[in-house]
């Protein structure tokens, strides 16, 4: 019972993880506490939603589309705001990232209504298994899947490839890695777009078994912020394990 | 020129009047006395605004500007028009406070109306008597508001136009004394409103049907958004039927959750007192599994009167949605006020508590009486199981249970709960 008790609270922790390591990457690497970053959740279940509707009920497609979105959300965000405020006191930084949640949280409220949504589970994983007596729906066992692959598709990112020795010699030491010749605008962008993707994947996954509310991003902005806080500021490997 | 102008206009209004009448369809706008009150009369309401349960006050919100928009066409109260100011309760105890205090201080509320929260009911009828106003709560439950508040402490300045969780714990367990369950479990919210419903209705259920056992809880704090560790923990209890009184986003996820768990499959009963409320019943739509036990503190097709149809179809062509049950017992309050000011045709507040004392509202809920004793509105919210029909955008309730307000409705002096 412990044992399956621990496995559906690691599906529980799943989208707080892909919530929580796009805040620490950010954080790590721009140096910028994304207030905004709960409302990327938010956004990935709405547009996910949207996406549905129009493409006819199709989760995966959907799936695909949401989070890409609002890592378009993500590069606007990026390009046209917080470019602007990265040499400014922290306090301002705050004060942009925290404009927005109220203006995405009113966004939605104003195109998609105050009442709640929610999508029926797709075909094929609204099942159920039985794990050690107990029974545990194939959803759960579905996002302990993604947040694996997410996982170690993150670690091979960044111990991999040229992309992730960058972010990491960035997120080491700023000054030493612009000296040595990286355009660290573009480094941020594609952080921040990133970053924005795991986010609004977050929120994707959630809307088959979470309501889709306004507001949803705050309750779980908090939560990520302990979780990358407890990991280490900054420090990306320790996101995972730190879940539990 | 402009006394010339207004003189002119009511002089028309007046000889229209007049011309109507002789009609004989003299329009309610002007059958209204004329009371001569303070212009126009304002009426604060809170209600929850923001978060994942935001919808619920949105609802309120329409209820109340409709009551407000119809009260005004027919000429306010007494002749006085009515305004309504809204603001966001979130739920807390302290802004509840807040909100109460900025309404009469700063605002200049003649009445406060709203609640959502019992928390929050229980502690702005603490401060009303020092407010000196009259406070309508329209969704918060706890029985301890109108039998402890108003009953004990002699608050009169309380008064609650919804039905209080003897709907959620007491209407259930005579609804539930039937089934052929034993072992009960509840998954509910981790405050007033969740452990006092549970309790009432393991104390009505077992004094109904002494064989029943309560084998499972698992109380969830507000904001929860994965209810998938409450649900495997009481699903482990083996129990045969599920009390929740969730509600607002959370009963959605939870309700949602418990499908993929399979619930449905293993129990023979689910219960969620509040949730035939519209945003459920929207949110959940072709999710909502056939048969569950719901209800509200108004139910949009019970009962089927003139009434209940005409506000049905002036909300759905004022806002394009059906109803909820916060949306009536707003305007139910709306208009409460506006009989009794009538009534006592004063807005001095002794004289419209005496008004409001025993006043027979007639409301789309159907008819009501506000009981002399404890200031709660009697009336009868039906219990139903979730149906599909196509005619709706929404699953509706079927196999309606009436059972009498008189019936379950606790009684003064309020004897202690047992269970």
């Amino acid at each position: 019972m412990l044992l399956f008790q621990g496995l559906v609270g690691l599906t529980e922790a799943m989208y707080l993880w892909l919530v929580a390591a796009g805040l620490s990457l950010i954080f790590g690497v721009m140096r910028v506490l994304n207030f905004a970053h709960g409302s990327l959740y938010m956004l990935g279940a709405y547009l996910t939603y949207a996406a549905l509707r129009v493409d006819g009920g199709s989760f995966w497609i959907a799936l695909l589309i949401g989070p890409l979105l609002v890592a378009a959300v993500g590069w606007v965000l990026e390009f046209g705001f917080l470019r602007r405020v990265y040499r400014v006191d922290e306090a301002f930084q705050l004060l942009l990232t925290f404009a927005f949640v109220l203006i995405f949280d009113d966004l939605v409220k104003l195109v998609f209504g105050p009442v709640y949504q929610s999508p029926p589970t797709p075909k094929g994983l609204s099942g159920a298994v039985s794990v050690a007596g107990s029974i545990l729906p194939v959803y759960h066992l579905f996002i302990l899947g993604v947040g694996a692959a997410v996982g170690v598709g993150l670690w091979l990112l960044l111990e991999r490839t040229r992309f992730g020795l960058i972010i990491r010699a960035t997120a080491a030491d700023r000054e030493m890695a612009r000296a040595l010749g990286v355009r660290s605008s573009r480094l941020f962008t594609g952080v921040f777009i990133f970053g924005a993707w795991l986010a609004g994947l977050g929120g994707a996954l959630s809307i088959p078994v979470r309501a889709i509310s306004p507001g949803m991003g705050e309750l779980i902005i908090i939560e990520a912020f302990v979780v990358v806080v407890l990991g280490g500021l900054g420090s990306l490997r320790a996101r995972f394990s730190e879940q539990w | 020129m402009t006394t010339r102008s207004g003189t002119t206009r009511r002089g028309f209004l007046k000889a229209s009047a007049f011309a109507l009448a002789g009609l004989g369809i003299a329009p309610r706008a002007l059958a209204a006395p004329k009371l001569n009150l303070k212009k126009p009369i304002k009426i604060g309401c809170q209600t929850i605004l923001s978060g994942p349960l935001g919808g619920y006050g949105e609802f309120m919100r329409k209820g109340a500007l409709l009551a407000m928009e119809e009260i005004n066409a027919q000429g306010g109260i007494g002749g006085s028009p009515i305004e309504v100011n809204f603001r966001d309760e979130e739920l807390k105890v302290d802004v509840g406070v807040k909100n109460a205090r900025y309404f009469v201080d700063d605002w200049g509320a003649d009445f406060l109306i709203g609640i959502d929260s019992s928390a929050v009911a229980l502690a702005v009828g603490e401060i009303m008597p020092s407010l000196n106003r009259i406070l309508i709560v329209t969704h918060g439950a706890t029985e301890k508001y109108n039998e402890d508040l108003v009953y004990k402490k002699k608050i009169r300045q309380c008064f609650r136009i919804s039905v209080p969780v003897y709907q959620d714990g007491i209407a259930s367990a005579m609804v539930a004394k039937d089934f052929p369950v034993k072992k009960w479990a509840t998954i509910s919210p981790d405050y007033e409103y969740g452990k006092t419903s549970w309790k009432m209705f393991r104390a009505t259920l077992k004094a109904l049907k002494p064989d029943v056992e309560f084998v499972g809880e698992s109380f969830a704090k507000f904001g929860t958004v994965d209810f998938s560790s409450h649900i495997s923990k009481v699903m482990a209890t083996g129990a045969e039927a599920i009390f929740s009184t969730e509600w607002g986003g959370e009963a959605v996820t939870m309700v949602k959750q418990a499908k993929l768990f399979k619930v449905f499959d293993q129990t023979k009963a689910f219960m969620c007192p509040m949730g035939a409320a519209m945003d459920v019943l929207q949110g959940l739509g072709p999710d909502y599994p056939d048969g569950a036990w719901a209800s509200g503190r108004y139910y949009f097709l019970y009962p089927e009167s003139a009434e209940n149809r005409r506000f049905v179809e002036a909300f759905r062509k004022k806002w394009n949605s059906y109803p909820s049950y916060v949306s009536e017992t707003s305007y139910a309050a709306l208009y409460a006020i506006k009989k009794a000011v009538e009534k006592a045709k004063t807005l001095d507040i002794d004289h419209v508590i005496e008004a409001l004392e025993g006043l027979e509202v007639s409301r789309p809920a159907g008819p009501c009486v506000i009981r002399k004793e404890d200031h709660q509105a009697v009336y009868t919210v039906p219990w139903g199981r979730i149906r599909h029909d196509p005619k709706y955008p929404m699953p509706i309730l079927g196999d309606l249970r009436v059972i009498p307000a008189d019936e379950y409705y606790r009684k003064p002096p309020f004897p202690p709960l047992e269970a």
